[in-house]
């Protein structure tokens, strides 16, 4: 089970600001971040021989240029052998790193570089972002025509969660303190304004009991990262990030199929990922958790093993996440203040663990970091992705 | 509520062929529930074959009506376009007697005297001349 340890790497990241810019198509978030992320692994750009884009979900026309090899094309890369789309909604990162290691371990490939951007900030009207969220992911049979949308998948788990724990409306709303607080040291973050409990409290009503500001909010952005095999790796750097471990549990399509919408599939994502890497939940420095309401952070961070159940929404509200904290967690600020890209908003996630064990994450640098653990997932909370980096590989007592 | 002369009509369902049972059934005021039967489970929503055994020797079978609510919202506002008007409505994961679960709206009800758990009985509403969606509302 534990030969696929550390053998292969992220050795460099690239990443654009989130934000809303019109006048700047999505091409140039995928090539400017690109370039960073070549620039960052210190390689030639030539020492590329694969190409993985995801989907950007604004433009079907657009995701079709991706898919037909554009980036390959306008950054001039020579030596590709292959450009093949992975997408798979909010876990597109974590499906692309799994294929990208498998294609470098079985020696299909030798550097991968994986590309995310979208246009959701200025691409789509506000209401064309719910009206595309409400079909997405959604069953047109069985959902749809209740008025099903992102809001009340969301608010769904909520109230269950509520219910079954008792965790309140102040703690779920510390999540967003939590976030935002990284999010002031994070020159890419949208919301960069110090935000109360208070506030977020205030605003406005979306589905009981998810207010407005536990609500995601669309923009524009892109991020990239490149994968190699350790040994290259090594000698890119002392200090590159080790894919240690991955695990992962799809669960459903309609959300109304999930038995357990406060758990869903993270336990058992879990405990594979940390059992390949050959660490324990107390090992880890920094958690990068999917976080496009706060409902999800709490969960995957519990049922991962962070917290014991019905105990995460205390560890946020006392500052446990934050700053400071003893576990550091969704350091760039999150989808709910960095802002939600599409399929971006787990790639910055991945992107950002990739940073803090390399010792890359600027202000945000948690110190001593050498393990992260990052969590990504789908559709309507569809899968439970969790992946596990590291700056050294465990060494495991047989 | 406002009802806005601008705002698109209602989606109905994109039915499968196998779900068409469940939907002739519900014009006629109906719940049914696909059945396996090789091993008799019954099965929401309908699929092509059984998706615990793989048998694809399926019937339907009338069901209770009866369930409770596992978790619910109510809508105050950014619903999608077709449901503006509609709010503030209730969305809810209905779990049947039969153990299966589905979503429907809950309704007939002061939307913020419903809890987790609370039994309930399907009604029936008319969406047009072929869709008629099983909605619930709390049992009295």
């Amino acid at each position: 089970m534990n030969e696929r340890r550390g053998r292969t790497a992220i050795v460099g990241t690239g990443e654009v600001p989130t934000g809303r810019f019109p006048d700047k198509g999505a091409i140039s978030f995928a090539l400017e971040a690109a370039r960073h992320a070549i620039r960052d692994a210190g390689i030639e750009k030539d020492e590329i021989d694969f190409v993985i884009p995801t989907t950007a979900v604004f433009s079907f026309q657009f995701s079709n240029e991706l898919t037909t090899c554009r980036l390959v094309e306008e950054l001039g890369l020579r030596n590709v052998t292959a450009n093949a789309t992975v997408f798979s909604g909010g876990s597109s990162s974590t499906n692309a790193l799994r294929i990208a290691s498998a294609l470098i371990e079985t020696g299909r490939a030798r550097t991968i570089l994986f590309v995310h951007c979208d246009k959701l900030g200025t691409g789509v009207s506000a209401q064309g972002g719910i009206d595309l969220f409400s079909t997405a992911g959604i069953s047109m049979e069985w959902e749809v025509p209740y008025g099903q949308h992102y809001s009340t998948v969301a608010a769904l788990a909520t109230q269950r969660y509520k219910y079954e724990t008792g965790t309140t409306d102040e703690q779920l709303s510390a999540v967003c303190v939590s976030n935002r607080k990284w999010a002031e040291l994070n020159p890419n973050a949208f919301f960069r304004k110090p935000l109360t409990i208070e506030e977020v409290m205030a605003s406005k009503m979306l589905s009981t009991p998810l207010r407005a500001k536990h609500s995601n909010m669309l923009f524009d952005g892109g991020a990239a990262f490149i994968v190699t095999s350790a040994d290259r790796a090594r000698e890119l750097t002392p200090r590159p990030a080790y894919v240690l471990g991955e695990g992962g549990v799809v669960t459903h399509f309609a959300y109304h199929q999930e038995p357990d919408l406060t758990r869903f599939g993270w336990s058992r994502a879990g405990r594979q990922a940390f059992a390949e890497a050959g660490i324990g939940p107390q090992d880890i420095d920094v958690a990068e958790i999917y976080d496009s309401y706060p409902i999800y952070q709490l969960i995957a961070f519990e049922e991962i093993g962070l917290a014991h159940r019905g105990d995460a929404g205390r560890l946020h509200f006392e500052g446990e996440t934050a700053p400071g904290g003893r576990i550091p967690t969704t350091t760039d600020g999150g989808m709910l203040s960095k802002g939600h890209i599409g399929a971006g908003g787990s790639v910055s996630l991945l992107v950002e663990a990739a940073r803090q064990v390399m010792g890359r994450a600027g202000p945000r640098q948690v110190p001593d970091c050498r393990f992260a653990v990052e969590t990504a997932v789908g559709g309507t909370y569809m899968d439970a992705q969790v992946t596990i980096l590291g700056n050294e590989i465990p060494r495991v007592a047989r | 509520m406002s009802s806005d002369a601008a705002s698109p009509p209602k989606p109905v369902p994109i039915v499968q062929p196998w779900a068409q049972p469940f939907w002739d059934a519900t014009r006629q005021h109906r719940l049914v529930l696909q059945t396996c039967n090789a091993c008799h489970r019954p099965i929401h929503y309908p699929r092509i074959a059984c998706p615990y055994c793989g048998a694809d020797d399926l019937g339907w079978r009338e069901a209770s009506g009866r369930g409770t609510i596992y978790s619910y919202t109510v809508v105050e506002s950014n619903a999608p376009s077709a449901f503006i008007g509609d709010m503030p409505y209730v969305v809810a994961v209905i779990r049947l007697a039969e153990g299966v679960q589905m979503l429907s709206n809950v309704v007939e009800c002061e939307p913020g005297e419903l809890r987790c758990d609370q039994p309930v009985e399907v009604v029936f509403e008319r969406l047009d001349d072929a869709f008629t969606l099983p909605k619930f509302r709390p049992v009295r």
